[in-house]
This record gives structure tokens, C-alpha cells and sequence, in this order.
């Protein structure tokens, strides 16, 4: 019922797509990549795009400074983003979610102590925060998966815990607890299928975010090494290049630009679709 | 001279490309100075006729045919910006949510002079002075602080009081005034009306009053046109109307409503509710046939609306006959001897500590004071008392839900803020709540079932989900549900059917008392009618105690044994039913009494007969 609510909006089936062109792109990238990404042609360095004046055929999207495939690159770049996207986000859901849930839930002394935490944690800028633990953690792909969920918990905790003080106000909370639930119980029962149209579409904003991050750090080389295919990597290499071959800049540029509206378009359209509170409720209203 | 002239109105809405008239052939004639009542229950389409004159309908909603002439002039087919020049000058409106209605980031005084330019007054200083004047008038005190008063200080009568001045404020000929007492307390509600009666007769004024209490329309009204479905079910005098109906809506609406004095008689209780505006669109004939007590195969044919010799018109081809609806006397039974207590309050109280300030705290609150009482086992108790009055706060506490900060309440022998796991376990099959509104106790993403029977699974409980559906079974019977509602979702529900899922979730683990926190004041009357019979019947059926928390005397009176009165936190009364009701001692519970009017038109109805012999 909601699903298909969810997908008549534009926005999710844009974004749905999107999301899905990446996805299939680093799932079967083995088999879509017409070349190893790392194998390099030094007979055809720099090659323009096929359709361009000297661009050729074998290399659909032409060929960087050591003669590598550029498509061949993109498609594998598509993994290593997903792979920070969807264990960020999922790290970070789960810690900014339980802390979220528990703050909001008991309230009193430890939503104090969790919503301060809070605040002290956001009061750092989050670029220099994560720059500083890429430096205390150690360069590397699962280090920069560590940072992100370190800086991005706190915005799952304070946007959860509004929403839960919200769902606690509904009487059926209460009566689940009349009825003999215990704590945990509740949560999951009573208070998380309230949250989750909220947790989806900032799981969903997040990968966006992380795409990101993550190609930044690349860039700066505190992400993967030299010699794994990632967007950032790319075009960390293409600047020595930039003038003769602008391409080698632009493509990975896009590439990052459809994940990321991918995410956002589908985080913005589950929003829409999904908080309208109860979207039966007011079927009976006159 | 007629103000208002409706004429053969039809208000329709686009339901998936069908039209869907949700008011139809509604004609009324209001004339200057006179008070003309809609009466319906919801769902009647009585505020469509507010929002059709307010231009304010709803998207996909239209006034398709008819006329409604202001002063001789047809709003539906004015142009925009006319109507809108006629909009809170010669038309005002009192609407039902006050606060709501009052934005509550400015000041009165802000709102006010916003309204006063708006009507041309052009000098800052005059309208300081006539937003005071205003409010002097509709008998605020202080008003000159008042304007510097922000929504969320006042209460809800005096931002009603604030709106009422506004409405009045452009020597409007027409106010129209939607429920406007609905949202408040009781004894405010008496004051409300008299105070709308009061400017109604000063400013020469005509009133449209739509509301779904008949008994305060015979009142106030001098016509009423009583609703249903959207088409007129009787229209005349008030009094005819109320004391001759002649239409089995309008008699069975009578009877749905407990009296406040003479014998107790059983309600009369219409099976299911108003057709909602998908059934609308299917239905033939009367529309309220299906539900009709009295109905004739001649029912499919749809009744015109004629004066069938009751001095009033009707749309019933039955008015003539003489319908078997005379109320029947519920003998009572024999007086309940106090067996052992199940629930034993001794010297509660409650304190909450005082927010917290910029230096140390403001005073603390005293939410229960001293409060002592005991229930007998099956035997039903009233708790009234104005909001504020401490009601809730003693419901949590019996509930396990806040700790008492003086003395002891125990439940079924069970100290309530003894917190072992046993206690806690056997506090479940003791007692349980019923919520006042449905629409937030019932979890919209849960089938009933799955809501019902939670009390099942809970804790270290695991009953499969067979067992589940054939205890809900079980318990749908009790409440009157069919069978088949167990796998739908609340939105699904009607207004009814949610508070009796309600009452069945309650009930699931048996206990033996059970708190009901106002659960049939949010309903309309012909269904609260259904629940105050079901309960009656669940009572004789499973026996239990209940703590029945209301404002409304007249259900108090109808279900409950004896009575508490609470005032501020302390019990000013308590007994018998009957006695308190009989001869009130307390202050409050005479006015409480006196906020109702007496069902016979002939007694006078004096509200606040004590402040103005106090004043004397």
C-alpha cells in the first residue's frame, strides 16, 4: 500500500533508477567492465571518447594517463562507492538509531546525557572532524567507513529521538505497556514501525553524503590505495592531465554526481511518500 | 427581512470522477436577529454548509446547484473578491477549535488590530482603544493586559471569548458559529452559549449554530433543521421540533441521550453509524432507512420534505404513523451490597516538582491532595471533574504509571508501585485501561487482531497466532464486532468500531478493574448510545469493577453506581448516584448540574444561578 504510494511520486522512481544503474554497475562489474580496469595500454594513452575525432571503439569512454579504460574504471569505481555507502550509513543508522530510540524512549537523565553528547559532537565542523580520525585511525577503505559513521551518528540520534518523543505522546505506547510489554519490547513493537518511514530516508540521504566523503578522501589519498578503481582516485589522477583530457576529470565528476542525486532524489521522495502521517486516517472524513 | 436564504443547495464531492452530493435539497430561510440551529451527528455535512458559505470547502468539494442568498445577493455566484470584502465584515465566523484558531505567535492585541485595520480602522490609537472596548464587552477581565497576552496563557473559553469579541467586533449580520462550544469544559460551554446569546441580542445579529447537541440548540435556537446525511431530516420551530419530532432520527437521537433526572430507561441504540461518503454515493431511497427502526418497504422511495401535521416539516413517509419508539424503563436492579474492595485509595497524593527557573524553581504543582476511596468488585464508579481537576494524574497512579508521593492505592490486593516482576504480572490481569481517543491508542500499523490480543504475547507470553485469532473472535463477539473486522487495519474502522477495539483490548487479559479515561466523549450520540449498552451488558456479562472518568453528568448518571467529585486535586464529593445527583453539596457539582439544560423545555435553564445569587 505504501510501497505503491511511494512509487507513484517522480522523484522515487528518478531516483529509483538512478540508484539502481549504480547498483547494477558495481554488483555485476566483473562482467559489464569491457576491460581490466587496471590493465594499461601504453599505445593508447589519453584516447578521446569513441564518438570524438580519434577516439577508439574498444574504449567506449576513452582512456586515462597509463592507457586504462576509463568505463572499465568507472563501472569498478561503482563498488567501492557503494561499499562505503551502505556500510556508513547502515553503521551510523544503527548507532545514531539505538542511541536515538533509547534517548527518546526513557527520557529523564539518559536523553540528557545522550542529546549532550549530542551536542558536543556536532559543535566539532564535520570535514575537520573526520580528517582528524582518518589521521588518528590509519588511511585505508574501512577506516573511512569508521569516520563517517563516527561524524554522521549524531544527525540519526537528534532527528530520531524528535520523532520518538512524538510516537511516545500515542496512548497505544502506554497500552503495550498496560498489556505487559517489556522496554525492548515496546521499541520494537510499538515505537520502531513509526520511525522507520524516517530512518529509510535518512539511510537513503546518508549514502548520498558518504558517496561523497568518500571520494574527497580519496582524493586526498586516505581512502583506498593508488591502485584500486575509485571515483575519487580518478580524479585525483586526471589533474595532471586536465587540459589535454578533460574527460578523465568530467566522467568520474558525473559518475559521483548520479549517485549522489540517485540517493538524494529517492531519500526526498520517500519523505513526501512516507510521512504523511497515517495516509489512511483521513479516508472516512467527510 | 430574511439574512440567509439557502435554496435547494447542493454540495457534492468528486469521488473518483462520480459525484457524490454530501448535502442535498437544503433549503432554510434565516431571518434577522433569529438564531437557526443545524443539528446532526458528524458525517451529517453540517459544517459543509459553514464551509459552502465561507467559501472554504475542501478540494474537490463544490457547491454544484442551488442558491444562498446573503441580503438578496447569491454567494455561490459572486465573484471571489466580493465575497471575500463580505467575509469577517458582514459575515463572521466562531470557530470550534480556539486556540487553533488564534495564531500563537502574536500577541492578542497583534490579532486584534490586525483585524481592526483589516475592517478600515485606520488610526493605531483608535484601535487600540475599540480591541479594548471589544473585549470589555464579552466580559474579559483586565482586557487592557489581555492584549499583551500571547494564545497560550489564556484558556480555551477565554480565546474563545477573544474570537467572540473579534466575530462581533464588524456589526456582522450573520455570524456563523461551528461547534463552538464542543471543544471546551462543560461549565464553560453553558457560559459560552449565553455569552453568544448575549451579543446575538445587543447587535442585532442572526446566528447560524451548528452543533450536535440537540437538547442545547431547543435552547438556544429559535429554528432548527436537523440533519442526516446531508439531507434535511426535519426543519421548524425549536420547539416543535424538540418536543414533537416526528422524524425516527430525531426521536431516536432523543432517546440515544441518557436524562438527567426521572427514571433511568435503557438507550435507544441505532445499529452501525452515519454512511460514510463512499456509501453515500451507493445509497436509494431514505438515507436513513438502513438504520431505521420503524422502516416500510416504502422507505426505497425517497420521502419529500412536508409539513405531515406536527406544525414543522418532516422527510419521513412514517411521520404520520405512530412509530413504536417510546422509551422503555430500565427497572433497577437491587441495591449492590459493597462486598470486599478491589480498589483501595487511601490519602493519595501527588506533587509534582515545579519547572525549573533561572534561579531555583517555580512552586510545585499539587496534582492530588488527601484523596481516599474505595471500588467495590463489579461496581462502577464516576470520576468528574474539570480539566485540570486530577482526574488522569489518579488513573495513572491506580495504572502503575506514576507513583502516588503520599499515601498508599492498592489494586486487586496489589501495592501499585510494588515494582517485582509477580506484581507487575498480576497488575496486568487486575487492571487495565480503555483510552480516550481511538484514533491514538490503537497502532494504525497493527490488524485488530494483532491489537487486541497483544496482552497474549507480551512479556515471556508466546501464544501463536492461531490462538490469537480465536481469542480475538472471541472477544469481537463480546463487543459486538463481526468476526471479520479481525484482520483489518484501525483506519478501516469507524469511529465506533476503534473505541470498540478499544474497550476489546482492555478486556483481553480479564482483569478485574478498569479505568475508562472519557471514552465516549469524542463519539456521537446514537453511537456513545451503542457503547453505554454494550458496557452495560459486559458488566452483567464478565463482571468487573470500573473507574469511569466523564464530565458528562448525564452518562455518569446513566452507568455508574456512585460518584466522586474532584476538584483540584481533592474529592468534594462523593456517593450514590442518585443522592449526588438528587441533592448536590458541593459547589462545583452544582454547577456541573446546572451547565446542563433540562430536557423539558418548561423548566428554566438558569446555568449560573449560584454566581448570580453569590453576586446579590
Amino acid at each position: 500500500m505504501r510501497a505503491r504510494a511511494a512509487w507513484r511520486s517522480g522523484r522515487v522512481r528518478i531516483g529509483g533508477i538512478l540508484v539502481a544503474i549504480v547498483l547494477v554497475a558495481g554488483i555485476l562489474a566483473p562482467w559489464l567492465a569491457p576491460h581490466d580496469p587496471e590493465a594499461q595500454d601504453l599505445l593508447a594513452l589519453l584516447l578521446p571518447p569513441a564518438w570524438a575525432p580519434g577516439g577508439q571503439a574498444a574504449f567506449p569512454l576513452g582512456t586515462d594517463t597509463l592507457g586504462r579504460c576509463v568505463l572499465s574504471r568507472l563501472i569498478w569505481g561503482a563498488r567501492v562507492a557503494l561499499y562505503v555507502a551502505i556500510l556508513a550509513s547502515l553503521g551510523a543508522m544503527i548507532l545514531g538509531g539505538v542511541l536515538g530510540h533509547v534517548a527518546g524512549y526513557f527520557g529523564g537523565w539518559v536523553d540528557r546525557l545522550i542529546s549532550r553528547a549530542v551536542d558536543v559532537w556536532m559543535s566539532f565542523p564535520p570535514v575537520v572532524l573526520s580528517l582528524v580520525l582518518m589521521v588518528g585511525l590509519g588511511v585505508g577503505i574501512n577506516n573511512v567507513v569508521l569516520a563517517i559513521i563516527l561524524v554522521d551518528w549524531t544527525r540519526f540520534c537528534r532527528v530520531l529521538r524528535a520523532d520518538v518523543l512524538t510516537v511516545m505522546n500515542r496512548d497505544y505506547v502506554t497500552a503495550a505497556r498496560l498489556a505487559g510489554f517489556g522496554h525492548v519490547q515496546t521499541i520494537w513493537r510499538e515505537v520502531l514501525p513509526a520511525t522507520l518511514p524516517l530512518l529509510a530516508t535518512l539511510v537513503s540521504l546518508e549514502m548520498g553524503m558518504a558517496v561523497v566523503v568518500e571520494a574527497i578522501l580519496s582524493v586526498v589519498g586516505m581512502s583506498v590505495e593508488a591502485n584500486v578503481p575509485a571515483w575519487g582516485v580518478m580524479i585525483a589522477d586526471s589533474r595532471q592531465a586536465m587540459y589535454q583530457a578533460p574527460w578523465n576529470l568530467i566522467l568520474p565528476m558525473v559518475a559521483i554526481l548520479v549517485a549522489v542525486l540517485g540517493f538524494n532524489l529517492l531519500g526526498d521522495g520517500l519523505r513526501l511518500a512516507l510521512d504523511a502521517r497515517q495516509s489512511g486516517a483521513r479516508a472516512e472524513a467527510p | 427581512m430574511t439574512i440567509l436564504r439557502a435554496e435547494r443547495v447542493v454540495v457534492a464531492a468528486d469521488l473518483e470522477g462520480a459525484r457524490v452530493p454530501v448535502v442535498r435539497d437544503l433549503s432554510f430561510r434565516l431571518d434577522e436577529g433569529k438564531v437557526l440551529g443545524l443539528v446532526g451527528e458528524s458525517g451529517a455535512g453540517k459544517s459543509m454548509i459553514g464551509r459552502a458559505i465561507a467559501n472554504l470547502l475542501p478540494p474537490r468539494f463544490a457547491t454544484v446547484e442551488g442558491t444562498l442568498r446573503f441580503l438578496g445577493a447569491d454567494l455561490v455566484a459572486m465573484d471571489a473578491d466580493k465575497r471575500r470584502a463580505l467575509l469577517g465584515r458582514d459575515i463572521a465566523f466562531i470557530p470550534q477549535e480556539p486556540r487553533a484558531a488564534l495564531n500563537p505567535v502574536y500577541t492578542i492585541g497583534h490579532q486584534f488590530d490586525e483585524h481592526l485595520a483589516r475592517l478600515g480602522v485606520a488610526s493605531g490609537r483608535e484601535r487600540r482603544g475599540l480591541a479594548r472596548d471589544h473585549l470589555a464587552a464579552v466580559h474579559l477581565r483586565d482586557p487592557e493586559h489581555l492584549l499583551e497576552a500571547y494564545p497560550h496563557q489564556l484558556s480555551g473559553g477565554m480565546c474563545q471569548r477573544v474570537l467572540i469579541a473579534m466575530a462581533f467586533a464588524s456589526d456582522p449580520k450573520l455570524v456563523v458559529a461551528d461547534e463552538p462550544t464542543t471543544a471546551l469544559d462543560v461549565t464553560i460551554q453553558a457560559r459560552i452559549v449565553d455569552l453568544l446569546s448575549e451579543m446575538r441580542r445587543t447587535h442585532g445579529t442572526s446566528v447560524l449554530l451548528i452543533t450536535h447537541d440537540l437538547r442545547l440548540a431547543a435552547r438556544v435556537c429559535d429554528d432548527i433543521l436537523v440533519l442526516y446525511a446531508g439531507r434535511p431530516a426535519e426543519y421548524g420551530p425549536a420547539r416543535a421540533v424538540f418536543e414533537r419530532p416526528a422524524h425516527p432520527y430525531t426521536r431516536c437521537l432523543q432517546l440515544a441521550s441518557p436524562p438527567l433526572d426521572g427514571p433511568r430507561r435503557k438507550l435507544q441504540s441505532l445499529p452501525e453509524h452515519m454512511p460514510t461518503l463512499r456509501a453515500l454515493a451507493a445509497l436509494q431511497g431514505c438515507r436513513f432507512a438502513p438504520r431505521c427502526p420503524t422502516r416500510i418497504e416504502t422507505c426505497s422511495r425517497e420521502p419529500a420534505l412536508l409539513d405531515r401535521g406536527h406544525d414543522h416539516v418532516v422527510a419521513c413517509h412514517r411521520a404520520e404513523a405512530d412509530l413504536a419508539l417510546s422509551p422503555e424503563i430500565e427497572h433497577p436492579g437491587p441495591a449492590r451490597r459493597i462486598s470486599a474492595p478491589v480498589v483501595k485509595v487511601e490519602s493519595v497524593g501527588k506533587v509534582y516538582p515545579g519547572p525549573r527557573r533561572w534561579l531555583g524553581r517555580a512552586p510545585d504543582v499539587v496534582a492530588l491532595a488527601d484523596v481516599s476511596f474505595e471500588i467495590g468488585r463489579d461496581e462502577f464508579v464516576g470520576l468528574v471533574g474539570e480539566s485540570g481537576s486530577g482526574k488522569s494524574t489518579l488513573a495513572k497512579i491506580l495504572l502503575g504509571l506514576e507513583a502516588p508521593t503520599t499515601g498508599k492505592a492498592s489494586v486487586a490486593g496489589i501495592d501499585v508501585t510494588d515494582p517485582s516482576a509477580t506484581a507487575r504480572e498480576a497488575r496486568i490481569t487486575a487492571i487495565q485501561m480503555v483510552f480516550q481517543d481511538p484514533q491514538s491508542a490503537l497502532n494504525p500499523r497493527r490488524r485488530v487482531a494483532d491489537i487486541v490480543t497483544q496482552a497474549m504475547i507480551a512479556g515471556r507470553r508466546r501464544a501463536s497466532w492461531e490462538e490469537r485469532l480465536a481469542k480475538t473472535k472471541t472477544i469481537l463477539a463480546e463487543v459486538g464486532m463481526p468476526a471479520d473486522l479481525a484482520l483489518r487495519y484501525p483506519a478501516e474502522l469507524s469511529g465506533g468500531q476503534r473505541q470498540r477495539v478499544n474497550i476489546a483490548r482492555a478486556l483481553c487479559s480479564a482483569p478485574s478493574v478498569l479505568v475508562a479515561d472519557e471514552i465516549v466523549s469524542g463519539l456521537d450520540v446514537s453511537v456513545q448510545a451503542q457503547l453505554l449498552n454494550l458496557l452495560g451488558r459486559l458488566r452483567a456479562e464478565l463482571g468487573f469493577a470500573m473507574l469511569f472518568i466523564s464530565h458528562d453528568l448525564s452518562v455518569v448518571r446513566h452507568l455508574c453506581d456512585r460518584v466522586l467529585v474532584l476538584e483540584k486535586g481533592r474529592v468534594v464529593e462523593s456517593g450514590p448516584t442518585e443522592g449526588v445527583f438528587a441533592s448536590p453539596a458541593s459547589p462545583y457539582a452544582r454547577a456541573l448540574l446546572r451547565a446542563v439544560p433540562p430536557d423539558d423545555l418548561a423548566t428554566p435553564w438558569r446555568p449560573f444561578a449560584e454566581a448570580e445569587d453569590a453576586a446579590a
